[in-house]
C-alpha cells in the first residue's frame, strides 16, 4: 500500500479550484489507506464566447460547473466516481462511493504502469492575457470581422464568432503527484457564405492557440477578405474529378491525414485492444525518408498544448514516424504497461464526466525540402485539396477519410482551376508508399480543432502539416 | 428519484428564486448516468453512478428595437449560486442582441403534450442491473461466433428528470430514459484472405431490448464480415439506395440548416410553395414517436412537439421555430427549441446550453417502392451505401460526402459483392431546375426503419457521383 508521502497542499495561483485543493488532497489520502493507488482529477473553467451574423450578437460565459473525478485500483481494474461539485457533501459522497467498491474486492496489487511522482504547476504565460481585454472590444472585433467579410459582392451570410476558455484541472494522486495546470485557449473564426441563383458555397478562417489577446491579432481584413472571396470564387468552381488521381494536400488536409492515419492508429489503446493496423508493423518503414510525423502536447502556443496529461505525466513530443519507419506509439500507463513502453503524457479526459483515453494532442508532419511548385511540377496532373473540412479514422482497417472544401486542378504541372469540395479515400499504407514530396517549413501550418473518441468525448485537438504530395481517391463530397 | 414527482424539481427551485427578475426561464436536469466499456468479451470499464443537477437560466431583457438574451448554466443550487448564475445571464443580456420586441413566452396552457412513451421503468428503477443485463444478452449473442467480436464500445444509460418553468407560468416536466450503444464489431477472418474488417454502429433508443440482440448481433457480423471482404468500386454517376442509417447521418443537419427560423432570418430558408424534390419526397418533422430519441411530450423550451410537413410531394410547407424565432416572425412556436445537439449528435446533458431551433425526428414517408429487394431490383445497376465513414453535411450548401464503409454492388438487379473504400456525394437539398438528393429520387420504400435522429424507409436515387478505383 502506498501512503502520500510528501503530498501535501502547496500555495498556488489557482483561481476556481484553489478553495477545494485541502479537500481534495485530505479526500485522497484517506482514500489512500484504504487501497494501493488513488487519484483526482478536479476541474473549473472560465471564459467568454461573442458570435456576430449580423442579425444577432451571442455573448456567452462558460457554464459555473466544477466537479471531480476519482479512481483508485481494484486489484483488478479502475473504479471511478464522478461528482458535480467540490464541496464537502459531494466529495464525501464520492469518497464512500469509492470506499464501498474497495471493500467490495479488496485489492492486493498495486496497479500496472508508473504512477506519476510529478509536481507541477503552470498557467498559460502570456504578455496581453485576454481577461484584461474589455467585453466590449471582442464584440467590437467581431464586427469589424463582419463589416470587412461582407464588403465582398455576394456575400450573403457571414457568421463571427471570438472566444476564448482558461481551463483549470489540478491532479493529485496518492504517490504524491501534483498537477495544476491553467490553459487558457483563444480562437477567432469567420466563416463566409456567398450565393448566386439559388447556389450555395462557403469557406472559413479558424485560428486558434494557447495564449492570450495576441492569438487573435490572426483575425485581420487581409485574412476576412480572402475567406469571403474564395466563398465567391466557389460559386463559379467545377466539380472536381473523381477517381484514382495524383493528390497534392495543402497544410491542413496534411494534418488530417497525419491526425486519421498515424495519430489514431498509433493510440496504444488500440494496439491493447488489437484493433490497430499499425501494430504489427511497429519498427518497420512504411513511407519514404522524407516523412516524420510527431504528436507534441508540448509544442507551445498551439491549440492542443497541455502541460501533463490527466495521469499527472508531463506531455511530451513524441516521434510516430521517423524517416519513414514507424516508430512509436501514444500510451498511457496501462497500455505502457501492457507492451513494456513508457507513458508518453498522452491520458486525456474530455471533461471530469468523462473517462480517460489515450488521446492525440497536436499531431503533425514534419516539413520537409521541396518547394510548393516543385510538388505542382512533381505531380503533373492532379488535383490540389484545400481548406480541411473533416476527417475520420479507421483504426482496424487503416482506411482514411478526409473532407476538403475546395481544390484546385493540377494539369501540365500547374495550378488551373478551381474546383469544389471533394473527399479523399485510400489504404493509409498504400498512400504512405505513393508519398512523393513534402514542402518545407515556410509552409507548415498547426490547424485549430476537435477530436472524439468514437462519437463522444470531444476535445481541443490540433493537426497540421506543410504540403504533401501523393496518390489516392477522390470524388465530389 | 422518482420520474413523476416534480414538486422539488431543480428548475421549480431555481424559479422560486427569481420572483422580480421576469421575464425569465429555467431548464433543470436530475441526471444519473453509467456506462459499461467492452473490449472483445471483456468489460473493460463500468463507470457510474455519474450524477449530475444542474440547471440554465436564461433572461429577456426588451429594449427599444431588439431583446437581449442571457444564458448561464450552474450546478450551484444555493441561493448565492442561483444569484451568481443569474448575475451572469443579465450581463450577457446586456451584451447580446435578438432582433424581436415581441416577447411570448410559453405558458403551458391550451393543448398539451400528452403522453409519450419515453421512459423504460426496469432501466429507470434499476439502471445497473438493467445495464448488465443487456450486456450479459450482448455477450451472449457473439457466443459461437469465433470470427467475430466487438473490438471497442461501450452502452451507456442516461436517467433524466428534465423540469421546465417561466415567469409566464410553465410548470412542466418529465422523466425519460436513453440507452445509446456504440460499437466496432471486428470480423476476424482467417490465416487466408483479407485482413481483419470493423463495422461501426451507433444506436439510440429510449429502452432497452436485450431480446431484438440475437438477430442484430448476427447482422452486424455479416456486414464487419463484407467489410473485410470489401473493394473499392468503379468511378462513374450511378444509381444508389440510401437506407435510414446512411440518410441519418446526412438529414438532420441538412433540414436543420435551412428549414429553421434561424436560416429564415438569414435569408437561407427556402419559401414555403417552393418545389424542392420529387413528388416521391414527403419528410415531416415528429416529435412524438414512441421511443424516439428526440421524442418528449414538450420541447425544451416547454412547448408541445408536435407532427410538422418539412416536404410534401418535393414542396416546401413548413418551418420549424422555437420561441425567440417565432417571436420575431410574430407566429407560435413549433415545439423545436432543442438543448445539447450539435450535427445530429445530442449530449447526455443538456442544461449546460441555450434552445437552439432543431429538428426533431425527421421521418420520410414511405413510397410505394416496396422492399429492400424490390427497390434493388429497380434499381437494376447501382450500388447500395450501407455506410459512409462521416458524410459532413454542410448545413448551408447541403454538400455531403464521404468514404464508403460498407457497400454492395447492383447487378442486374440483384445485390452482389460488397464495396469498401472510394467516396460517394452530392447535394442533399437544392433549389429547382439543380440537382440533388431530393430531386433525384427514382423510389422510396414501404418500409420504414429508425436510425438515430431518422425515421425512414431506404431510398433510390438515380445517381450520384461516386470516386473510385478506374
Amino acid at each position: 500500500m502506498i501512503t502520500p508521502v510528501g503530498l501535501s497542499p502547496m500555495r498556488t495561483r489557482m483561481g476556481e479550484l484553489s478553495d477545494a485543493e485541502s479537500h481534495l488532497y485530505h479526500t485522497v489520502a484517506r482514500l489512500a489507506q484504504r487501497g494501493p493507488f488513488v487519484e483526482v482529477l478536479a476541474e473549473a473553467g472560465t471564459g467568454l464566447s461573442v458570435r456576430y451574423d449580423g442579425h444577432t450578437t451571442s455573448f456567452q460565459t462558460p457554464p459555473r460547473i466544477r466537479g471531480a473525478v476519482f479512481r483508485a485500483w481494484t486489484g483488478t481494474g479502475w473504479t471511478e466516481v464522478s461528482v458535480s461539485g467540490l464541496d464537502a457533501s459531494s466529495l464525501r459522497f464520492a469518497e464512500g462511493a469509492i470506499e464501498r467498491a474497495l471493500t467490495h474486492r479488496p485489492p492486493h496489487d498495486n496497479p500496472p504502469g508508473v504512477s506519476s511522482t510529478a509536481r507541477l504547476e503552470k498557467v498559460t504565460p502570456t504578455p496581453r492575457p485576454i481577461e484584461d481585454g474589455a467585453e466590449e472590444e471582442m464584440v467590437k472585433m467581431a464586427r469589424d470581422v463582419f463589416s470587412w467579410t461582407t464588403e465582398v459582392p455576394d456575400i450573403h451570410e457571414t457568421d463571427v464568432q471570438v472566444s476564448w476558455r482558461r481551463d483549470e484541472r489540478l491532479y493529485l494522486n496518492s504517490a504524491a503527484a501534483r498537477c495544476f495546470q491553467g490553459i487558457c485557449r483563444v480562437r477567432g473564426a469567420v466563416m463566409a457564405v456567398a450565393t448566386e441563383n439559388g447556389r450555395a458555397e462557403s469557406d472559413r478562417f479558424i485560428h486558434g492557440g494557447v495564449g492570450g489577446q495576441e492569438v487573435l491579432d490572426a483575425l485581420t481584413q487581409e485574412n476576412a477578405r480572402k475567406t469571403a472571396e474564395s466563398a465567391r470564387e466557389l460559386l463559379q468552381a467545377k466539380a472536381p474529378p473523381a477517381g484514382k488521381l495524383t493528390v497534392l494536400l495543402a497544410p491542413s488536409v496534411t494534418g488530417y491525414f497525419a491526425h486519421e492515419s498515424f495519430g489514431h492508429g498509433a493510440e496504444a489503446d488500440q494496439f491493447v485492444r488489437n484493433r490497430s493496423y499499425l501494430q504489427p508493423k511497429l519498427g518497420q518503414v512504411l513511407g519514404p525518408e522524407i516523412l516524420t510525423i510527431v504528436d507534441n502536447g508540448a509544442y507551445t502556443g498551439a491549440w492542443s498544448e497541455i502541460y501533463c496529461d490527466d495521469e499527472g505525466h508531463p506531455a511530451q513530443r513524441t516521434v510516430l514516424v521517423d524517416h519513414g519507419r514507424f516508430t512509436g506509439a501514444l500510451h498511457d500507463r496501462d497500455t505502457a504497461a501492457a507492451l513494456g513502453a513508457e507513458p508518453t503524457g498522452n491520458t486525456r479526459r474530455s471533461d471530469y464526466l468523462s473517462r480517460a483515453y489515450v488521446r492525440m494532442t497536436n499531431t503533425y508532419v514534419e516539413p520537409g525540402e521541396s518547394s510548393f511548385d516543385e510538388l505542382v511540377k512533381e505531380a503533373r496532373n492532379g488535383v490540389l485539396l484545400e481548406s480541411g473540412a473533416a476527417g475520420i479514422e479507421d483504426p482496424q482497417g487503416g482506411q482514411i477519410q478526409i473532407k476538403a472544401r475546395k481544390g484546385h486542378l493540377i494539369e501540365n504541372g500547374k495550378v488551373t482551376d478551381l474546383v469544389s469540395s471533394m473527399a479523399l479515400s485510400g489504404q493509409v499504407l498504400e498512400f504512405l508508399t505513393a508519398i512523393r514530396g513534402v514542402s518545407g517549413k515556410e509552409d507548415f501550418a498547426l490547424d485549430t480543432g476537435s477530436c472524439g473518441k468514437g462519437r463522444s468525448d470531444f476535445l481541443p485537438n490540433s493537426a497540421g502539416g506543410p504540403y504533401l504530395l501523393s496518390t489516392a481517391l477522390v470524388g465530389r463530397a | 428519484m422518482s420520474p413523476s414527482r416534480l414538486g422539488d424539481a431543480v428548475a421549480f427551485r431555481v424559479g422560486e428564486q427569481l420572483a422580480g427578475k421576469e421575464p425569465w426561464e429555467v431548464f433543470g436536469e436530475r441526471i444519473r448516468h453509467y456506462e459499461i466499456h467492452l473490449s472483445g468479451d471483456k468489460v473493460e470499464m463500468t463507470r457510474g453512478p455519474i450524477t449530475l443537477e444542474g440547471y440554465g437560466i436564461r433572461v429577456f431583457r426588451g429594449r427599444e428595437r431588439e431583446t437581449g438574451v442571457g444564458y448561464q448554466a450552474s450546478n450551484d443550487l444555493s441561493a448565492e449560486g442561483v444569484a451568481t448564475a443569474l448575475a451572469d445571464a443579465e450581463r450577457a443580456a446586456a451584451h447580446a442582441v435578438f432582433p424581436t420586441t415581441r416577447l411570448e413566452l410559453p405558458t403551458g396552457r391550451g393543448a398539451t403534450g400528452g403522453i409519450v412513451e419515453v421512459l423504460d421503468r426496469g432501466l429507470w428503477e434499476y439502471p445497473m442491473d438493467t445495464l448488465e443485463s443487456y450486456v450479459a444478452a450482448l455477450r451472449a449473442a457473439f457466443e459461437g461466433r469465433k470470427e467475430f467480436a466487438i473490438s471497442f464500445g461501450s452502452v451507456r444509460a442516461t436517467l433524466s428528470n428534465t423540469s421546465i418553468c417561466n415567469s409566464s407560468g410553465l410548470r412542466t416536466g418529465y422523466g425519460h430514459t436513453t440507452l445509446d450503444l456504440e460499437f466496432a464489431v471486428k470480423a476476424f477472418g482467417g490465416p487466408e484472405g483479407p485482413p481483419p474488417g470493423e463495422y461501426w454502429l451507433n444506436d439510440s433508443n429510449r429502452r432497452s431490448l436485450p431480446a431484438e440482440l440475437s438477430v442484430r448481433v448476427g447482422r452486424w457480423c455479416r456486414y464487419a464480415e463484407d467489410v473485410r471482404r470489401g473493394r473499392p468500386p468503379p468511378t462513374g454517376e450511378v444509381a444508389v439506395v440510401l437506407p435510414p442509417q446512411v440518410l441519418a447521418g446526412i438529414l438532420p443537419v441538412v433540414f436543420g440548416g435551412r428549414f429553421t427560423g434561424s436560416a429564415q432570418q438569414r435569408k437561407m430558408a427556402p419559401e414555403p410553395g417552393m418545389k424542392l424534390g420529387s413528388e416521391l419526397a414527403t419528410v415531416f418533422d415528429d416529435g412524438r414517436i414512441p421511443w424516439a430519441p428526440m421524442s418528449s411530450p414538450v420541447d425544451d423550451e416547454g412547448v408541445p412537439q408536435r407532427r410538422r410537413t418539412l416536404l410534401d410531394r418535393g414542396v416546401v410547407s413548413e418551418i420549424l421555430y422555437d420561441t425567440l424565432y417565432a417571436n420575431a416572425f410574430d407566429t407560435r412556436p413549433t415545439g423545436n427549441g432543442f438543448r445539447g445537439l450539435s450535427s445530429g449528435f445530442r449530449t447526455w446533458y443538456r442544461f449546460l446550453h441555450p434552445p437552439a431551433v432543431s429538428p426533431s425526428s425527421i421521418v420520410v414517408a414511405p413510397g410505394d417502392g416496396g422492399t429492400d429487394v424490390e427497390l434493388v431490383e429497380a434499381a437494376h445497376e447501382g450500388i447500395w451505401i450501407q455506410q459512409i465513414g462521416w458524410s459532413a453535411p454542410d448545413p448551408l450548401t447541403g454538400a455531403f460526402g464521404g468514404e464508403i464503409r460498407l457497400g454492395y454492388r447492383i447487378r442486374d438487379g440483384k445485390l452482389a459483392e460488397s464495396v469498401r473504400g472510394g467516396t460517394v456525394g452530392g447535394i442533399a437539398l437544392a433549389s429547382e431546375g439543380s440537382s440533388s438528393l431530393f430531386s433525384r429520387l427514382e423510389a422510396v420504400g414501404s418500409h420504414p426503419a429508425f436510425s438515430e435522429l431518422v425515421y425512414s424507409p431506404p431510398i433510390l436515387v438515380r445517381s450520384l457521383t461516386v470516386g473510385g478505383e478506374q
